[in-house]
């Protein structure tokens, strides 16, 4: 029985009524056929083919096009686009909002990433900051953050996550020694900093739809910190105690909120990470695949197991 | 042929688009809660993120295993072949198990057993019979492995409905090409022969399945199988440099050029990549076709990407810029032109959002865009000052994390 003899059938028995047979008997036939997701891919396209287009042009023939056409270039751009955004953007309001208009996002990406070429071509042809890069990022990730709320965009708040983690990591890049253990605890704390600030913007109404992308996020940075101390050769005790309770936290966060993203964060980055430790040092090939071999299919039931009780359909 | 029954695929797809309606509010709560007691799945199902999970672990279980077959015994190329291919024959088996017996549809367990039995197939095959077999290409006899991997990838894609399998199906043409000729201009000729081939079968065939749940396989083919002619065409495009080699403002010279080819082949190729395109874009417009309208509308930007190394034209920094005025300006004009119709509707086709799955694609589309953008279009110094280094930050940085 096909969707198109369903619909027949449900009309009969009067569960739907027959514009809604006819209307969704139209759909199934693509009439009429949307062409939404594709339009925005070529919007979205085009404003990263310009962007990019720009800020090879303007790094290639900067030195011939001189400093002040190439900032009133790139300030007119920018003043453009924050101009239009502005000006249509709806009242503020602690709720999801929609765009006002098709391509009302598709400017403020313009804006933003020429807001970032602009900010890096300022500092390398002025060094108004001394090479500070690391004040910069925190004034784009500010930026982009206020962008992301007074504007309610996605893009942006992703922009300005990767913003305030480059920060972090121009911070310690300045360091002396112990670069890498300094890198691990630093993301540590951009995990707390973006996990806390996504807890209390969503405890308080701010965008709460939001913390999703903060969640996915903290839970990356959070895992590949974790693991990279794991895989060190001496000190891992702890490592592997945070990121055992790190993998049942993301397993209950994701159960319960039935977000499976979670439960595979917890399933890949717990396997690799405990494998590493209990198979170190083993120069047993037998041994190691053997080893494979029965925890993969004990991972496998585990996770059907948890499949049957709890993963839904996408 | 197909191991699911076409009722129990209908059941899911009608499933499916229930959701997406409700969603959407075409039918209420209530409506939905009654029709989905009367689309229940026959089939175990679950959902991307655990799917791919099972995946991996299965492959990682079975590889462990078979690996563990052959550790310690050191057994000759030959006894490894034929165990490969008694292996192939148990996965095989195994996955046709899963799906009779436990009904997984979709589950990556299943998936994970086919894709093994293709690999150990070819593996196999390679080990048992041609590891001693070294003869100069072109050879015959060496093309067994492409060819029996690509007949089996079809049976599992006919079998199972993956379209990752047709894929591999025609990534296997591709190598066949190489064993039996040495000419590059032919092996470009006989794999665009082969999707040719494989293009009429496939649109002789969708007639008859334009409103069962198998439109989509054979849409998703049909798209696989223009694309393929496209890129076997396209001598820029698959000449396999690299990309960022490729896309180099002063690499054009090192593209591939006429003196590689005979000239009527290479100029034919040329006016090949101009027709194709809007070709693929009349038959998705016309037939409605997800699919092949996006093949159609990437290898036109690829047509547009390529033309210049192929006329041996120097590309410029702003032809990117141009490009994206070119795609912002076709969007924003189709989204104009089709909202100005009657209900926002014109022949047949809108600008509205009409399922929810396209705003959960944009929302996950957007925030990974975010993540990886700063790197991607921001490009990289002109020159490099040695007297300053500034260190990490690499990642992310809103781009402004190296120096012009």
């Amino acid at each position: 029985m096909n969707i198109f003899t369903r619909l027949e059938q449900w009309e009969r028995q009067g569960t739907i009524s027959a514009e809604q047979r006819a209307y969704l008997t139209g759909l199934c036939r693509g009439e009429p056929f949307s062409l939404f997701l594709e339009l925005n891919i070529l919007l979205c396209a085009g404003v990263l083919a310009f962007v990019a287009g720009l800020g090879w042009t303007v790094t290639t023939w900067s030195k011939q096009l001189g400093d002040v056409v190439v900032l009133t270039v790139l300030s007119a751009l920018f003043a453009g686009c924050f101009w239009y955004c502005f000006s249509r953007a709806p009242a503020w309001s602690r709720a999801e909002k929609a765009s006002p208009t098709a391509i009302f996002d598709y400017v403020l990406y313009l804006g933003s990433l020429v807001w970032c070429i602009e900010l890096a071509y300022l500092e390398n042809r002025f060094h108004v900051l001394s090479g500070q890069w690391d004040i910069y990022l925190l004034v784009t990730a500010a930026f982009f953050f206020f962008l992301a709320y007074r504007l309610d965009n996605r893009f942006v708040l992703s922009l300005a996550l990767s913003s305030l983690a480059g920060w972090f990591g121009l911070k310690v890049s300045h360091w002396p020694s112990r670069q890498e253990e300094a890198y691990r605890e630093w993301a540590l704390v951009y995990c707390l900093v973006v996990g806390m600030g996504g807890v209390i913007l969503r405890q308080g109404g701010l965008k709460a739809h939001f913390f999703g992308t903060y969640l996915n996020v903290v839970a990356n940075v959070l895992f590949w910190a974790v693991l990279s101390g794991v895989f060190n050769w001496q000190g891992y005790g702890p490592w592997l105690l945070a990121l055992l309770i790190a993998c049942g936290a993301s397993l209950a966060w994701g159960l319960k909120g039935r977000q499976f993203a979670f439960v595979a964060y917890a399933a890949v980055y717990g396997y690799v990470g405990v494998s590493s430790v209990l198979i170190r040092g083993t120069g047993d090939s037998a041994l190691i695949l053997t080893y494979f071999a029965f925890t993969a299919v004990a991972m496998l039931v585990v996770l059907v197991l948890i499949a049957r009780r709890f993963g839904r359909p996408e | 042929m197909r191991i699911y029954s076409a009722s129990a695929e209908e059941a899911l797809r009608a499933r499916k688009r229930l959701r997406d309606w409700t969603g959407e509010g075409f039918l209420s709560k209530e409506q939905y809660d009654r029709l989905r007691q009367e689309t229940v799945p026959q089939l175990r199902t679950t959902n991307i993120f655990l799917r791919v999970v099972l995946f991996f672990f299965t492959l990682i279980g079975v590889g462990a295993g078979v690996a563990l077959f052959f550790v310690g015994s050191g057994p000759s190329e030959q006894a490894i072949g034929d165990f490969l291919l008694i292996f192939a024959v148990v996965c095989y088996g195994a996955a046709e198990f899963a799906v009779s017996q436990a009904r997984l549809y979709r589950y990556g367990i299943e998936e994970a057993l086919a894709v093994c039995s293709v690999a150990f197939l070819c593996l196999g095959t390679q080990l048992a019979f041609l590891s001693h077999h070294y003869a100069p290409k072109p050879d015959i006899a060496q093309s067994l492995v492409p060819v029996l991997g690509a007949v089996f990838s079809l049976w599992i894609w006919r079998r199972f409905g993956f379209a990752y399998a047709f894929l591999a199906a025609m990534i296997c043409a591709i190598f066949l090409a190489g064993f039996w000729t040495d000419s590059i201009a032919v092996q470009h000729g006989i794999v665009a022969v082969f999707y040719g081939f494989g293009l009429t079968a496939v649109i002789a065939v969708r007639p008859r399945h334009l409103s069962d749940y198998l439109d989509e396989t054979y849409s998703l083919a049909e798209a696989l199988l223009w694309l393929g002619i496209y890129v076997a065409l396209n001598l820029q495009i698959s000449s396999w440099k690299p990309l960022s080699e490729w896309l180099n403002a002063s690499a054009w010279r090192s593209a591939r050029t006429a003196f590689e080819f005979s000239m009527p082949f290479y100029w034919a190729t040329w006016v090949l990549i101009w027709c194709l395109p809007p070709i693929m874009l009349t038959r998705g417009i016309r037939r409605k076709d997800r699919f092949v309208i996006a093949v159609g509308a990437i290898a036109s930007v690829l047509t547009l990407l390529s033309n210049k190394p192929y006329l041996g034209w120097p590309r410029h920094t702003w032809d990117p810029m141009i490009l994206g005025v070119v795609l912002t300006g076709v969007a924003l004009f189709l989204r104009r032109w089709l909202a100005g119709g009657p209900r926002g509707i014109r022949y047949g086709f809108t600008a509205r959002r009409l399922s929810g799955k396209d705003k959960q694609w944009m929302n996950v589309g957007s925030a990974v865009l975010g993540l990886v953008t700063p790197e991607s279009v921001v490009p990289g110094p002109q020159t490099r000052r040695t007297d300053f280094r500034f260190g990490g930050g690499q990642t992310g940085g809103g781009g402004a994390g190296g120096e012009f």
